[in-house]
């Protein structure tokens, strides 16, 4: 460990210009080219087309990845500062159920509806950053017990059961357009999913361009005492990255739950893990302070390609599940041996 | 270092946005072509099919059951070949799975939803689109399938019920029923029918409390009841695992000989209800049926032989006593 550590300032300027260091920032990307390359080598074909590369498949995997790779956006940043959130799942899962509710059992108006879960995964969020550094609890311990409470809350909320969502304008029935989640635009080509996945994407890469916010937060996870010492409002920033993520895992709730037109309590189990992967395989450190949200994207898609191509292939899902984690385990080696950047 | 990631982000994003975009509308045009000529999927003897089986879980023995029985009936038909997906208890999984199927074109699709309302609409594409689905066990939403093919749960609680009150309790007696997971349907059904089956007889449910599906909290269930109930004659479980759970909680309060225990499903593996009563832990067990050789008994109508199948397929259930239990269990693991 220190014998990587001690010479790191000097490989750094030496990684500046080498080819070598920005391909290794650039893992992800690359990882993720390489695995589409795989694909389409290892993609059944029909009629000599190959499968794999149809416009339709490759829209699927994105919409497939969507709810995930929103989550991880936010989770890129909560691991960024150093800290972890384990909850997201069982939020989104808390979301999913609130939107059906709201929308189904409470006729609340679409917009109303959609401000009102956002704002509890906000607050939910929010709640676990200041518990986290107001007490000084570990975010791993806070949000494990969130995680628990939200799953908790949602199956309060639900009664229990998956809550249907149908369409229409009568009593008990939700606006038309929530059903748009569940649809493509564009001709049908792009779904919406996908879209909102872009979009927030796009939208953390640009903020964290322009603002001082993504100083503040490089800052605390590279050191958070000096970051402190050097007036960096420490609290302030973590807190609001952890409403963010709870944000983000509330919005994937409504997307979850208009594209599967229920909001059911026992969805989401295990998401925060497969979110941790995309954030992991995008090059994120879990010790924070390094990791970009182009590399979670990255991440995400490739998750998204392998299970797709293992699935066209009908490779058997115990397979899968092992191949998975050696792709997690060979994305960490990378990062472990990379020069520091 | 700044710019050229900020090249990369908008490089990247632009190829999420138009990469599909542009794959997409040659595709579309044939795959709407495709579904329009195997509007009728029935091709006759001659061709080679692809059916893709969607599963909800390989969690739950019943459902590898169902995979093994498909599997090994299809095994039969040279003309087909099955693959297999698993979504592991996730509703989404499932909807790719089935989406994966789709992008492949497979001839018929095989679907064991995980949920109802999650798979309805992907599951109304396929049908639309001229690929025959079969339901099996659970169904969708809407009438968009070809058929669906499962048990009664309702019939079977009802046939529980009467063996109860007919063969094991004519005079009477205290029946505890430890009942699936709240709120699942199967759940409800078997509890329902099996009230249907004591009606009119003296035989009373003293008590009845849920254990969720699994043998280690029928166990558990079974221990705090055996402190409350000072008689009891039967125990009905909604499920095998939980009866055996129940069964090793009163051997081990020295009360399992004075009992008879009753259960449902039989799976037909080393684990399941059929050796249970072979070996003299349970008294009686009811098949609950997969399905998967109907399933493919459907699936050579619908793509071979060009004949009707029923849009309900309701499989009967099969009494399981020590008389036929060596003789079910060689039976159903004999075929193919």
């Amino acid at each position: 460990m220190t014998a990587t550590l001690t010479p790191a300032p000097e490989r750094e300027s030496d990684s500046r210009r080498s080819p070598l260091a920005w391909l290794v920032r650039f893992q992800s990307v690359l990882g993720l080219v390489v695995v589409f390359v795989g694909a389409i080598l290892f993609s059944p074909t029909r009629d000599g087309e190959i499968i794999f590369l149809s416009g339709e498949n490759l829209t699927n995997i994105v919409r497939a990845v969507s709810e995930i790779g929103i989550i991880a956006v936010g989770m890129t940043l909560v691991i960024l500062v150093g800290g972890i959130d384990l909850s997201v799942g069982s939020v989104l899962s808390l979301a999913a159920v609130g939107s059906a509710v709201l929308l189904v059992e409470d006729q609340v108006p679409l917009v109303l509806a959609v401000v009102l879960v956002l704002a509890i995964g906000l607050g939910f969020g929010a709640l676990q950053g200041m518990a986290s550094t107001l007490l000084g609890i570990q975010a791993f311990i806070v949000t494990l017990a969130g995680l628990s409470i939200a799953r908790g809350l949602a199956r309060l909320w639900a009664g229990g059961q998956a809550v249907p969502i149908a369409y229409g304008s009568g009593r008990g029935e939700a606006p038309v357009a929530f059903s748009l989640l569940g649809e493509r635009t564009f001709n049908g080509i792009v779904p919406i999913p996908a879209l909102i996945f872009v979009a927030v994407a796009a939208g953390a890469m640009v903020f964290l361009r322009v603002s001082a916010f993504s100083r503040h937060v490089y800052a605390i996870g590279g050191n958070e005492k000096a970051a402190r010492l050097s007036g960096v409002p420490v609290t302030r920033v973590k807190i609001t990255v952890f409403a963010v993520c709870g944000l983000l895992a509330a919005l994937a709730g409504i997307v979850h739950a208009g594209q599967l037109n229920q909001g059911s309590p026992n969805d989401g189990i295990g998401d925060e893990l497969d979110v941790i992967a995309a954030v992991v395989i995008g090059g994120t450190a879990l010790s924070g302070g390094r990791g970009t949200v182009l590399g979670t994207v990255a991440g995400a898609l490739l998750l998204g390609v392998l299970n797709n191509i293992l699935g066209l292939n009908s490779v058997d899902s115990n397979v899968q599940l092992v191949i998975k984690g050696l792709v997690i385990v060979a994305a960490a080696a990378v990062q472990r041996f990379a020069p520091r950047t | 270092m700044r710019r050229s990631t900020r090249v990369i982000a908008g490089l990247l994003t632009a190829g999420v946005l138009t990469l599909p975009a542009c794959g997409t509308t040659s595709e579309n045009r044939g795959s709407a072509g495709g579904g329009q000529a195997r509007a009728d999927a029935c091709t006759g003897p001659d061709e080679d099919y692809l059916i893709g089986m969607s599963q909800a879980n390989l969690a739950e023995p019943y459902r590898v059951r169902m995979n093994e029985d498909i599997r090994r009936a299809a095994a039969k038909v040279p003309q087909f070949r099955v693959e297999f997906a698993d979504a592991g208890q996730d509703n989404s999984q499932q909807v790719t799975d089935v989406q994966n199927f789709l992008t492949k074109q497979v001839d018929l699709l095989i679907v064991s939803p995980n949920e109802a309302a999650p798979l309805t609409s992907v599951v109304a594409k396929a049908y639309n689109q001229g690929t025959p689905v079969i339901l099996l066990d659970r169904k969708v939403n809407g009438d968009a399938y070809s058929t669906f093919i499962g048990a009664d749960n309702v019939e079977i609680g009802r046939k529980a019920g009467e063996y109860i009150a007919q063969t094991l309790l004519p005079q009477g007696g205290n029946v505890v029923e430890i009942r699936g997971l709240p709120g699942s349907t199967p759940a409800q059904e078997r509890g329902e029918g099996f009230r249907q089956g004591i009606e009119g007889s003296q035989v009373q449910i003293v008590d009845s409390q849920a254990a969720d599906w699994l043998r280690e909290k029928g166990r558990e269930t079974m221990d705090a009841i055996l402190k409350s109930q000072p008689k009891i004659d039967v125990l009905f479980s909604h499920n095998d695992p939980m009866a055996e759970g129940a069964y090793l909680a009163a051997e081990a309060a020295g009360r399992a000989g004075g009992m008879e225990f009753v259960g449902i499903d039989a799976l037909p593996i080393p684990s399941g209800g059929i050796k249970a009563v072979e070996q003299g832990r349970l008294s009686a067990t009811f098949v609950y049926p997969t399905g998967g050789p109907e399933a493919i008994e459907a699936a050579k109508k619908l793509l071979i032989t060009c004949q009707d199948v029923p849009k309900t397929q309701i499989l009967q259930t099969e009494l399981i006593t020590e008389r036929n239990a060596t003789e079910v269990y060689n039976r159903e693991n004999s075929q193919g």
